[in-house]
């Protein structure tokens, strides 16, 4: 199977930095699958997510995304186009939900296809369809005020969900809720890659990283381990730092 | 000195020699003070020049003058009201820490307020290089037939006087707005929540519009039986009914456009426009009310006095240079107003824009256009703008049509300038509200910052 998303050689050094944040690191993602990156604060996790997601430019190295216009290397698209690519083909969970508070919940997520051009007409609508899938019936027109920390993460997923985005980011989005509540948004995030789409997920939590297809843990700016969970066995590839 | 208060001070001092990595934070309570004195200093040293004037019509010119601060006054306010909420919100993060480590809420509030009027202070001495540099270029004003000169330059010691009022008026709003959060341990939360603007205010202006109708219409009745005195007193009266028409109604019209443009939003700063304004439509009214009073007056006066020209019997150069200087000054008011309207928004901008760093930040990680929130809370203010503008044209407007539709038929120059001056004016609120435009890039350029 080829991969969804491919890294080759990701380097990342900050202005001012001595210190690269990530060295040399390459990664495949594949369709459908979950993957937990692991590992101690400091350790690159957020720069991988970002360089993979577009979000930050690799100081050196490729990261590649399978769209259905074909592959785009990521790390070449100028600003604008990098915006382009995170608006219409990924999709974003973070800690908390950073939704727009003026919004109401239903609004939130509409606005993610709105932005892309549908009417707000049927933009509400789909919204809307999500919101009750995610089950929050009831709660469209409240403001973000107005609901729990793990409602708003909910609706925080929707909009991750609402555009059709194949591929999922999550930075800690558990970080902030009770377990339970934790529990429940990784149930939400877990039916997703069950319904076909893609999940990769930063996270200090190993209950959480237990839960996902493979265990990528960074330290110092590197892979030290790359653990896959199947049925019926687990494979690990662990590799000495280099 | 109690225990209290030293502990106070010794925070201050230590607050006061932090390196603050925020510099645009620190810097915009500092600008805003400067502005308010700067504009403040002008205005009173424009006025004082009337209060000197000889003639005939020397009594006429110091009313004129009077009339003219106290339609400052409102912008004035709002303007100082701006600068030192946003000098008191800054400190919100700092002060939960100061209660989780057991500074009492007197420690604290006095810690606020002190910080408050110290910010103001400093930028009540920058502002006055503001007025320095301003005083030669409105000394070149022409009035009663000469420039006003040297004149609008103010007694030493009255500068020390407005510098310590700046002060005062931060310590105050500090003191007000502390009393509108609760700070505990665990942060600052609001206990204030923004204010209804009903239906019944529209019921109230109605009501307030018909009596300043009344008035007008009975001006010759009122003239026949109490004379001049009469008549000033019914015309004074209607003035006065019209600006509180104004105000009751401002915030209720205010929501129901914005309630209009929600219904109809189909892109997503139209919608997120019309939600910032519903959120609280008292505070998006304040924001730029103080053009509604000048605007009421500019539309009346400058179409009265657009008339005189044509139909006036001047008999001496005086009374001609006095129908000319009523005219000048109701465009200075007006365009005096309009500067401090947009420092106004410019300030609440730039205060909104910061403490949303977060969301812009992570915005932007989504894939949305830097620039949306931005240009969303532009069209908020502009929204709120416009019907403010249009709303006090129409119930000028409605008191005094015939005066104005005269002025546009038979003085069409004369009110093609007023007409100008308010379109500098709108452009430049628009200016100020496009400041968070240049703060988004900062943000975006320096992530780690906020998040």
């Amino acid at each position: 199977m080829s991969p969804l998303l491919s890294a080759r050689g990701l380097t990342m050094r900050y202005p001012g930095s001595t210190v690269p944040a990530l060295s040399d690191v390459s990664l495949d993602v594949l369709p459908g699958e979950s993957v937990a990156v692991m590992g101690a604060s400091g350790s690159g996790k957020t720069t991988l997510l970002h360089l993979l997601a577009g979000i930050l430019t690799p100081t050196a190295g490729s990261v590649t995304l399978q769209t259905a216009q074909g592959p785009v290397a990521v790390h070449a698209l100028d600003d604008s186009g990098r915006s382009r690519l995170r608006r219409e083909e990924l999709g974003f969970v973070f800690q908390q939900g950073l939704l727009l508070d003026e919004l109401t919940a239903l609004e939130n997520v509409a606005v993610a296809l709105m932005l892309n051009g549908v009417p707000r007409a049927l933009a509400q609508a789909q919204a809307s369809q999500w919101l009750a899938a995610l089950g929050l019936t009831g709660l469209e027109d409240r403001r973000l005020g107005a609901l729990s920390g793990g409602q708003a993460q909910r609706v925080a997923i929707a909009r991750a969900q609402v555009t059709g985005a194949r591929l999922l980011f999550a930075d800690e989005p558990t970080g902030a809720l009770d377990s339970r509540t934790g529990a429940e948004v990784l149930d939400l995030l877990l039916a997703a890659v069950a319904q076909g789409r893609t999940l990769v997920v930063v996270t200090h939590d190993a209950q959480v990283a237990s839960r996902c297809d493979r265990v990528v843990t960074l330290s110092d700016g590197v892979i030290v381990a790359d653990t896959r969970r199947t049925p019926a066995t687990e494979t690990t590839s662990a590799k000495a730092r280099a | 000195m109690t225990g209290s208060l030293r502990t106070t001070i010794a925070l201050a001092r230590l607050f006061a020699r932090r390196p603050d990595g925020d510099r645009m934070a620190a810097a915009l309570p500092l600008v805003s003070f400067a502005l308010v004195t700067g504009l403040l200093l002008i205005v009173v040293g424009g006025s004082q020049a009337f209060f000197t004037m000889d003639g005939t019509n020397a009594g006429f010119y110091v009313a004129l003058a009077v009339i003219a601060l106290s339609l400052l006054v409102v912008p004035l306010v709002t303007l100082s009201a701006a600068a030192a909420k946003l000098s008191a919100r800054r400190r919100d993060d700092r002060l939960s820490s100061l209660r989780l480590l057991g500074a009492t809420t007197s420690t604290v509030t006095l810690l606020t307020v002190a910080e408050a009027a110290a910010v103001a202070l400093a930028g009540a001495v920058a502002g006055t290089a503001l007025y320095a540099a301003a005083a030669p270029l409105v000394g070149l004003l022409q009035f009663a037939g000469e420039p006003l000169g040297s004149r609008v330059w103010l007694p030493w010691w009255v500068v020390p006087l407005v510098w310590l009022g700046v002060a005062l008026v931060a310590a105050g709003s500090a003191t007000v707005g502390l009393r509108g959060v609760v700070v505990t341990p665990l942060g600052v939360r609001t206990r204030q929540k923004p204010g209804a603007a009903r239906g019944r205010r529209a019921v109230a202006a109605a009501v307030l519009v018909a009596v300043a109708w009344l008035a007008v219409s009975s001006l010759q009745a009122v003239g026949s039986v109490l004379g001049f005195a009469g008549v000033v007193l019914a015309m004074g009266s209607t003035f006065g009914l019209g600006l509180l028409a104004l105000d009751a109604v401002g915030p209720w019209y205010v929501r129901v456009r914005a309630r209009r443009l929600h219904a109809r939003a189909d892109g997503v700063a139209a919608l997120l426009a019309s939600r910032m304004i519903l959120e609280d439509p008292k505070a998006a009214w304040r924001q730029v009310a103080g053009i509604s009073v000048v605007t009421f007056v500019g539309v009346i006066a400058g179409a009265g006095l657009s008339l005189v020209n044509v139909v006036g019997d001047r008999s001496t150069q005086q009374d001609t240079w006095l129908m000319h200087d009523m005219r000048t000054g109701v465009l200075v008011t007006l365009g005096i107003s309009f500067v401090m309207v947009a420092c106004t928004v410019a300030i609440n901008q730039a205060a909104a824009t910061l403490d949303r760093a977060r969301v812009y930040v992570s915005l932007d990680r989504l894939g949305v256009p830097p620039t949306l929130l931005a240009a969303a809370a532009r069209r908020s203010v502009m929204t709120a703008l416009w019907t403010v503008l249009l709303g006090s044209a129409a119930v000028s407007l409605v008191l005094v049509f015939p005066i104005v539709g005269m002025a546009v038929l038979l003085q069409p120059l004369a009110v093609g300038v007023v007409v100008a001056v308010f379109a500098v004016g709108v452009a430049l609120v628009r200016g100020g509200a496009s400041v968070a435009h240049r703060l988004v890039p900062g943000i975006l350029a320096r992530p780690e910052r906020v998040l």
